[in-house]
């Protein structure tokens, strides 16, 4: 007599087998060749979609095929348990924070079991404990400790009605989503990592990544943006100050016909004194957006400040614009234009009359035109006097020589990666162990006196951070002395920075990683997630792992062997 | 944005100085990816689920969602549960004979061994589950057309069965647990031996040569695969259906194309 096949029986039965077994329970077992396959952990957002159970899946095949192998395979799984919808639901069910996350762990967890993903429960991690994040800021304090920490200012949204910062995401059409109120752009103080040390490391070892699909390493190229270009400085008439602007097409100097400087410049505000044309264009530009999408697509405006600059081979008077579309805190604040080869310079000129020249001419047979668009492809020098006839490469190489030696510019290598913000004014975050002494120097919070633990137990009243309206909670002593707690958290992109090694020793008390555990099973063999965090994601966890690796918890240089980046589930 | 609906892209215009952030659209509800995972689990189960993830596209490819193909996934499992319980009935015979197998069932065991290879391909190192199903879905179809009968049967599919049940351990667990369990072995079936494929199966012991006279098919004889020249023509001219059209002609001349075909040219 034959048996019916009766799914509901059989899954039960054998998930009661394996939880009973402990079959997914792994230690370091040198005798055997390791297998570390990783999916990217959810955001503990109530239920699990399609797009997670398609991730996991892969997962747990990998999982399941290589153990079927004989390899020793260690598949964890945790919760990214930080961030802002768990803050808006919390306001939104009048519950908090931590509670209504706890509850879709916990929900989640038993989805994720019903689908029989094999993982070891015993290594789970919740990125919102004190037990996790406490590492988090003792390794902040180290990095602290060796110069890669700094607090600047820098830009945020800022609603003046509920007097609070707003998150991108909750600035819709620039007014606050909450009040309605017009956002505003105010500086204050922030916490910044240097990534860009490590910019040079990151981006050669993409060549290590063989495991990788070609998109996502472009990607990552893309982003940390090595150019080779040169700073070039332009004196100013009747001034002692200089501009030093940066460009990677030196080649095109000969053509420059203009200068465009921030409108928050020096140059541009001491010119406003005497302008008002030139100060009221100063303060429209305060309210516009510095997100780089919106500056790419914005009208491009600007005026004359009456400022001329001297062209460093020529000597020829160039005007010195302001423009809406450069960025005080990108760079210097300021660009030469040459309007005949930059197409958004030719757009500027066009449009203010200035003059266009052309200064390179194709080395092929296509006619350059510049009645109709800037010619932006490299190619031979002309009106270039000395320069005329050389190409790209050797043009670009006897301009900057001859500004070295004039002492008026110099090779430089830039990249486009920016030091990372991880300043947030949210609430449900690990808090910055960092502390302000009366006398208003930053001190980190001594190891002794780690984890700063977030209250969980909080009334979300939908404007501002409870550690911030409860002034009581940032009073606090730093080796005897009466200080001030930082109330921003982390960037949540920082819990998912170290995840990944924390499963390898995850109960350990006594240190972040402990090394032997983290050295046996690191670098992760397969690593499974969406091709969405491609950048940012993937390149802090890889920034971290070689901050790891500098502090001496890890020894290898990177955590990620093999990616799979799998695709969208359209439900 | 991201599951926290963070930012987590952006784009690189060819000149490498401006970034233009654009979100990238994501399984969310108001982007109609309604479908709840778990009414799926309850009603077919996780095994079907998982199959259905993994047979449809590629693991980098978008997946669209599709009732039918569920149902199709969750009909294969049937009918390998159908097949097992068919070799169980019958008799598990652990002791496979190699030399004593026919031509049929070495050739049925050569399928079984070119899929073993090509799974263990595509799972371990093409990362392409979805053709490592397809060629256990068509290993699937030609086992259940094989007969039962004898020792050298029962022996030739329980190895089938077993290779079966473990290739599809990664992607349908709970079912591959019951039937590995059923089929007589011992142990959690994730302490099994992934099966290993042997080359001396695959090798084609034999040949299907075609036999034309003046162009027309009229015979196929199944010779050695290391049969020379001389033998098939022997074969070919002495067939019972060709001979019948070669008996009252002059035979003119034999042409052989090595591995498939033998033309009598006769008048």
């Amino acid at each position: 007599m034959q048996t019916e096949y009766n799914h509901q029986d059989i899954e039960q039965k054998v998930q009661k087998h394996w939880q009973e077994n402990q079959t997914f329970k792994v230690t370091e077992d040198q005798s055997k060749e390791k297998f570390y396959c990783l999916s990217m952990l959810p955001y503990p957002s109530g239920r699990l979609h399609m797009g997670h159970v398609r991730n996991y899946t892969i997962g747990d095949v990998i999982s399941r095929f290589q153990r079927l192998n004989g390899k020793n395979v260690l598949q964890p799984m945790g919760w990214d348990a930080f961030g802002l919808p768990a803050e808006n639901a919390a306001i939104k069910n009048n519950t908090a924070p931590a509670k209504w996350t706890y509850e879709n762990i916990e929900y989640m967890k038993n989805q994720l079991n019903s689908l029989g993903f094999g993982y070891d429960w015993d290594r789970e991690v919740a990125t919102c404990t004190p037990e996790y994040y406490r590492w988090e800021q003792w390794f902040f304090t180290k990095l602290y400790e060796k110069g890669l920490v700094y607090k600047k200012t820098a830009t945020v949204n800022w609603d003046p009605v509920d007097q609070t910062v707003l998150a991108n995401e909750q600035v819709i059409d620039g007014r606050g989503w909450r009040s309605g109120a017009l956002v505003e752009q105010k500086e204050i103080p922030q916490w910044f990592v240097k990534i860009t040390d490590y910019a040079e490391e990151l981006l050669n070892d993409i060549d290590q990544l063989d495991g990788w699909p070609e998109q996502v390493k472009t990607m990552q190229k893309n982003w940390i943006g090595r150019s080779e270009g040169a700073d070039i400085q332009f004196n100013l008439v009747g001034q002692d100050d200089a501009l030093e602007v940066y460009t990677t097409r030196p080649d095109t100097l000969m053509g420059v016909t203009y200068v465009a400087v921030a409108a928050q410049h020096p140059i541009a505000l001491q010119a406003a004194e005497n302008n008002p044309e030139l100060a009221q264009f100063i303060e429209d530009c305060k309210g516009q957006s510095v997100a780089e999408a919106d500056v790419a697509t914005m009208e491009k405006k600007g005026c004359d400040t009456g400022v001329k600059a001297i062209h460093p081979i020529t000597g020829e008077e160039v005007p010195v614009w302001t423009a809406n579309f450069v960025l005080m805190g990108y760079g210097t604040g300021a660009v030469m234009s040459v309007p005949g080869h930059d197409q958004r310079d030719w757009e500027f000129a066009t449009k203010y009359n200035l003059p266009i020249k052309q200064v390179i001419e194709s080395t092929s047979e296509e006619a350059v035109n510049l009645e109709e668009a800037a010619f932006v492809e490299k190619g031979k020098l002309v009106n270039s006097g000395e320069f005329d006839g050389l190409e790209f490469q050797a043009a670009f190489d006897a301009i900057v020589a001859k500004l070295e030696a004039d002492e008026k510019g110099r090779k430089k290598i830039n990249y486009r990666l920016r030091d990372w913000g991880v300043s947030r004014q949210r609430y449900w975050g690990a808090p910055i162990p960092m502390a302000t002494l009366e006398d208003g120097t930053s001190v980190p919070v001594p190891e002794q006196d780690l984890p700063v633990v977030l209250p969980e137990d909080v009334v979300m009243d939908g404007a501002s951070s409870p550690i911030k309206s409860d002034k009581e909670w940032a009073k606090t002593t730093i080796n005897g002395q009466p200080a001030f707690r930082e109330t921003d958290t982390f960037d949540t992109f920082m819990e998912s920075s170290w995840y990944y090694a924390r499963y390898c020793s995850p109960q350990s008390d006594e240190a972040m990683l402990n090394s032997d555990q983290a050295n046996y099973w690191l670098p992760v063999d397969q690593y499974i997630g969406g091709i969405e965090h491609a950048i940012l994601h993937l390149l802090y966890a890889r920034f971290f792992h070689k901050l790891l690796r500098d502090v001496g918890l890890v020894e290898s240089d990177e955590p990620f062997k093999r990616l799979l980046c799998q695709g969208l589930v359209l439900a | 944005m991201d599951d926290k609906g963070r930012i987590t892209k952006a784009w690189l215009k060819e000149d490498g100085e401006e970034v233009i952030s654009a979100g990238m659209s994501k399984m969310s509800k108001s982007k109609n990816n309604g479908i709840d995972p778990q009414a799926v689990i309850d009603k077919l189960g996780a095994d079907t689920v998982r199959l259905f993830m993994m047979f449809t596209a590629p693991p980098e490819q978008t997946l669209e969602w599709s009732d039918s193909a569920v149902e199709g996934a969750h009909r294969f499992i049937k009918r390998v549960w159908k097949l097992a319980q068919e070799v169980i009935e019958a008799g598990v015979n652990n002791e496979l004979a190699v030399d004593a197998l026919s031509s049929d069932q070495k050739a049925l065991r050569r399928e079984l061994h070119k899929a073993i290879e090509k799974v263990t391909d595509d799972l371990g190192r093409r990362n392409t589950f979805n053709t490592a199903i397809a060629a256990i879905m068509e290993l699937t179809n030609k086992l259940a057309k094989a007969p039962l009968k004898s020792d050298s049967d029962k022996a030739l599919m329980t190895e089938a069965m077993n290779a079966i049940v473990v290739m599809l351990a990664p992607i349908t667990p709970h079912v591959s647990h019951e039937l590995w369990n059923q089929l007589g072995n011992t142990g959690d079936i994730l302490n099994a031996q992934w099966p290993v494929a042997d080359s001396a199966a695959m090798v084609e012991s034999e040949k299907l040569i075609v036999v034309q006279v003046n162009g027309k098919v009229r015979g196929k004889i199944t010779v050695a695969a290391d049969a020379d020249e001389e033998t098939i023509r022997e074969l070919g001219l002495n067939d019972e259906n060709v001979v019948k059209f070669t008996a009252d002609k002059t035979i003119r001349k034999v042409i052989f194309v090595k591995g498939k075909l033998l033309n009598i040219v006769a008048n």
